[in-house]
């Protein structure tokens, strides 16, 4: 996706700060990487890919929060569904957790591989 | 047989309106697909149900200030503070009812027993303490927001000035009118070891505003007149309607982010305060258990529970208004 601002997440914490709602704000942003997405299809989509149904309440819990760190911005409803899409603060913030998601799980596979010998 | 649509109004319902306003259509439609897809999901209902009392908390300012369907964030401080100053008119009112109540029994304690019943005088010496600390910051936190209203007075603060008026002048009447009128109130008292360090008119005083919330009126309802019950009645809704009318002004009155900086520091203050009484309370409830004029019982415990969650409420409230402060700031 082309970055649409430079405006940069506003909560230094980025998703960490998210609390309980940073595993459905990490999928949801995953999903958006994809493209601009309403409820029902981030829903599909994070089903699909992540073997997790994001029950509608949590959903949206997630969504209010990445829309007031500027991670995600609204699109023009179509219908009554609204379309979300990630902008270039939600793309640096997501880049950041999968960064630090990898290595905590590269670690944790040298070092079963290691001792283990598993892997 | 209702459908898929009338069920996503209903489970709508959770959500305050300012949150339907902004999320309203689009989560209607995904619930609906979600309950065509799924007709029956009791984790659906506990998901929506849960979230929507967020909403309402975070609409109270009891709940994370920074959500993209509220207004600015200097706004959602103004909401906390209000609701801080209802959940801290509450902890005063319990504060109120558990000292006075504990003040007068030391009164009619005769000095002879005063030794045996030490530990409860330290425990009425510490709530003495905080409430007046208490009493103290009040009037530090009210002085500045009545200065920042008078001001920039204008005719939307008219209402809740009216209300606040009326409900302190029904409690500064009907506390004074009643304060020696119960049967057992202060001032009449033995002389008490507590009696010079804690004036009596002031503990009568107290006990007459919380007599509500006190066990002694069930054991002498039959003896009770007309104005007696209208009092039981009023007071507590009186003291109800004082905290809204303040809480109103505070939400209405433009306060400096310095002022609100200041409200804050001094709202984290108090509930320490309130803390600490809760500390003094709970020690009197433990040591308090023997039968005595002191005695600690289920209605204290009650108080003391109630106390303990009205200060959780503040607490988190006074924790809104800083995150609030701080994206104020940002």
């Amino acid at each position: 996706m082309p970055k649409r601002d430079e405006e940069r997440p506003r909560d230094d914490a980025g998703l960490a700060g998210f609390g309980r709602y940073a595993g459905p704000a990490t999928l949801i942003l995953s999903s958006l990487a994809d493209g601009p997405k309403h409820g029902y299809a981030l829903t599909k989509d994070v089903e699909e890919f992540a073997g997790v149904r994001l029950a509608p309440g949590t959903l949206y819990e997630a969504l209010a929060r990445l829309e007031s760190q500027g991670m995600i911005e609204a699109l023009a409803a179509e219908d009554r569904r609204r379309p979300y899409r990630l902008t270039a603060a939600g793309a640096t913030a997501l880049q950041a957790h999968l960064d630090a998601q990898r290595r905590a799980t590269e670690t944790g596979l040298r070092r079963l591989k290691a001792n283990w010998g598993t892997v | 047989m209702t459908t898929p649509q009338e069920r996503a109004a209903r489970l709508l319902r959770w959500y305050p309106k300012a949150w339907r306003h902004r999320y309203g259509e689009e989560f209607a439609e995904l619930l609906i697909a979600d309950i065509e897809e799924r007709p029956v999901s009791a984790p659906r209902a506990v998901d929506v149900a849960q979230a929507g009392l967020l909403a309402r908390l975070a609409m109270a300012g009891l709940a994370e200030p920074h959500l993209a369907w509220q207004p600015d964030p200097a706004r959602r401080v103004q909401v906390s503070l209000g609701a801080l100053c209802g959940a801290l008119t509450a902890c005063l009112a319990l504060a109120a009812a558990m000292w006075s109540q504990l003040a007068i029994a030391w009164e009619w304690t005769p000095s002879a027993t005063a030794t045996a019943t030490a530990p409860t005088m330290r425990a009425t010496l510490v709530m003495s303490g905080a409430l007046l600390v208490f009493l103290l910051l009040i009037v530090l936190a009210v002085a500045p927001v009545g200065y920042a209203i008078a001001r920039n007075f204008t005719v939307r603060f008219l209402g809740p000035l009216l209300a606040l008026a009326a409900a302190v002048s029904l409690l500064a009447f009907g506390g004074h009118h009643f304060l020696y009128q119960w049967p057992g109130s202060g001032g009449q008292g033995e002389g008490g070891t507590l009696f010079p360090v804690i004036p009596a008119g002031l503990q009568a005083f107290a006990w007459s505003l919380t007599y509500w919330f006190s066990a002694h009126w069930f054991w002498l309802a039959t003896g009770l007149g007309g104005w007696e019950i209208a009092w039981i009645a009023a007071s507590p809704l009186a003291l109800a309607a004082a905290a809204a009318a303040a809480a109103s002004l505070v939400r209405r009155a433009e306060l400096s982010p310095r002022l609100l900086a200041y409200e804050t520091r001094l709202a984290a203050t108090t509930c320490a305060v309130t803390g600490v009484f809760l500390g003094g309370c709970g020690y009197w409830v433990y040591v308090g258990r023997s039968p005595g004029l002191a005695h600690a019982g289920v209605i204290d415990i009650a108080a003391a529970v109630l106390l303990a969650l009205a200060l959780a409420a503040a607490y988190q409230a006074q924790r809104t208004a800083l995150r609030g402060l701080h994206l104020v700031r940002n």
